[in-house]
């Protein structure tokens, strides 16, 4: 459709607004994580944008190297915390994409569970805050308190409604005809699934592990209910950074924040088709 | 239900081998489902009429010796501070989830046909959903100090510099923390509202505007009929997520200054972690599962129609 000059002239104006608007949280924190400790805190006039002496200082302190002219030392380094929501984000997506893909392909071919769908829906609408205390029992209970295999676990169940609706979803779209063949070949139905469907089904499979991944990474409110000391994962981590003689440590908490940033945004931009089908259960799609 | 038995052997057989794998195969699923549903909630149930606290030192089966039945239920009904943090919560809720729609569907309005530069732009504008909340909390935390980069900007447009301590002034905290919100959820109602409106058709389009159809016109006798459901999708995401919110808030201002962006996820954490009252804590978590089971199956009953 042929557009006004006056119309192309507002979208590029208007688009460029909202790349700014997007960027400059953004580009701020990448900022920081690069300034030395004296221009932290700079202000008014002497407000920085780009770093006057861009330094990795950040981002060894955090690895417990001194060297720079922050007096401070940190009593844990983020090493633990990284590894912390590493473990627990990927088993826990392994936990929700084991689980969900194998109930989607239940319910999607042979019409088992037919609960599931709006169970797993009813699990994501409740507040993580309301079902909390009894969870906080249950894991103390079983010494799960504190355990990055404790975090993967509820990581498991908290992500099973996406894994779940996104591996149902590809499950219909994927015709029968196939497995049917395979199944008149003379194929077990268990070996039709291994050897026929999910080799098919590789790269969906992919792309909602990578999703699930991401929601586990991002989660703050569990870890810090679940973990205490030996296994909190990098945004409990980052919160606490914070000293009596510094206060605020501005550029080890944005070299830290930049480190869990980049993962997910990079694995939610290669996974962008799948977005909009991930996030809206399956009811939409790109 | 009652063709099994009516079906000859030989066909009914891998029929039946079908159901066992299938039930085979949804069992983890289910037995999850029911691990984090039914017995949390009947402890929460048990807990919530007593006074028990992991303060007394009786492990919570034993709970029963500090039942004081339904006194919590009529604690929550008058507990001032638990309706101003939901009231809180609904203006938050009131006030983002229309902004991010009405940006949202205003950017994605400018991205239906192609231009150079497009990828690119796209992939940028979705990028800040993907940014972990935590930290997204913590630019913003980093921007509204008052020697920040919030108040630089302003102060380029005033005669004095602006050094308003936006997170530690009750009236502008809340404000910091939509803002923040809308930042990182604008996103996601543009890339749901774009790929409805990529499904409405072009040609009825072009048709409409031939016939001399406004861009308003054809925006609310085309596109908005055919995008209803996509938009209550997108809406109905935002209003339950937003209704949960805490990680940004929480590393922005951790609920304060004084009680000022204490939502109910946050009024919950503080009577969890502070105050102890698990019994009083269980009866609120069961309240709010009650109204909002209620609050989505009215929803769902009304979508239906």
């Amino acid at each position: 459709m042929r557009r006004s000059l006056a119309f192309e002239c507002f979208r590029y104006v208007a688009i460029l607004v909202a790349l700014v608007i997007t960027l400059v949280p953004i580009l701020w924190m990448v900022s920081m994580a690069f300034k030395p400790f004296s221009e932290w805190q700079a202000t008014g006039d002497a407000l920085t944008w780009i770093p006057r002496d861009p330094t990795l200082d950040n981002f060894r302190f955090l690895f417990g190297q001194s060297g720079s002219d922050l007096i401070v030392a940190l009593d844990r380094t983020a090493g633990k915390p990284i590894l912390a929501s590493l473990l627990s984000a990927s088993i826990g997506t392994l936990i929700a994409m084991s689980a969900g893909t194998a109930a989607a392909y239940g319910l999607s071919r042979y019409g088992s569970g037919a609960n599931l769908p709006l169970a797993l829906i009813q699990l994501r609408l409740f507040p993580p805050m309301a079902v909390m205390i009894p969870v906080m029992i249950m894991w103390a209970f079983l010494g799960l308190m504190d355990t990055w295999w404790g975090l993967a676990l509820i990581y498991g169940i908290v992500t099973l409604p996406f894994a779940f609706w996104l591996m149902k979803t590809f499950f219909d779209d994927m015709p029968k005809e196939i497995e049917e063949a395979a199944l008149v070949e003379g194929c077990s139905r268990w070996r039709v699934l291994t050897r026929v469907t999910l080799p098919m089904m590789a790269a969906p499979l992919a792309a909602a592990s990578l999703f699930v991944f991401i929601l586990n990474w991002s989660d703050y409110l569990v870890a810090l209910l679940l973990t205490t000391r030996d296994w909190v994962t990098i945004p409990v981590y980052m919160a606490s950074l914070s000293s009596s003689m510094t206060g605020q440590l501005y550029g080890a908490k944005a070299a830290l924040g930049l480190i869990a940033a980049v993962p997910p945004v990079v694995l939610g931009l290669m996974i962008q088709r799948h977005l909009v089908r991930g996030l809206t259960f399956g009811a939409l799609k790109q | 239900m009652t063709t099994d038995a009516d079906r000859p052997a030989a066909t009914r057989a891998p029929a039946d081998e079908g159901a066992r794998l299938g039930f085979r195969l949804t069992l983890p699923a289910q037995v999850l489902v029911l691990f984090i549903s039914a017995f949390p909630l009947l402890m929460q149930l048990y807990i919530s009429l007593t006074d028990w606290s992991p303060l007394t030192g009786s492990p919570w089966p034993r709970a029963w010796e500090y039942w004081n039945g339904f006194a919590n239920y009529l604690d929550l009904v008058s507990d001032g501070r638990l309706w101003r943090s939901i009231w809180r919560t609904l203006l938050v809720v009131a006030v983002a989830v229309p902004i991010e729609f009405l940006l949202g569907l205003g950017l994605a309005m400018l991205f239906v046909d192609d231009f150079p530069g497009k990828r690119v732009a796209y992939s940028i504008l979705i990028a800040p959903m993907m940014v972990v909340p935590a930290v997204a909390g913590y630019m913003f935390f980093m921007l509204f100090q008052s020697g920040g980069p919030v108040n630089g900007l302003l102060s380029l447009f005033t005669a004095e510099p602006v050094a308003l301590a936006w997170l530690s002034n009750p009236s502008t905290a809340l404000v910091a923390v939509i803002v923040a919100d809308i930042w990182q959820w604008t996103p996601l109602m543009f890339l749901i509202l774009l790929a409805g409106l990529v499904g409405v058709p072009q040609d009825q389009l072009r048709a409409a505007a031939l016939l001399g159809a406004s861009p308003a016109q054809r925006l609310v006798t085309i596109v908005i009929p055919r995008m209803k459901t996509i938009m209550l999708i997108a809406l109905a995401l935002r209003v339950i997520e937003c209704i949960k919110i805490f990680d940004t808030l929480f590393i922005m201002t951790g609920g304060g200054p004084g009680d000022a962006t204490q939502t109910l996820s946050v009024y919950i954490y503080d009577i969890t972690t502070q105050d102890l009252i698990w019994g009083y804590v269980a009866a609120i978590a069961l309240a709010i599962l009650v109204v909002l089971s209620a609050g989505a199956v009215w929803a769902m009953r009304r979508m239906a129609r």
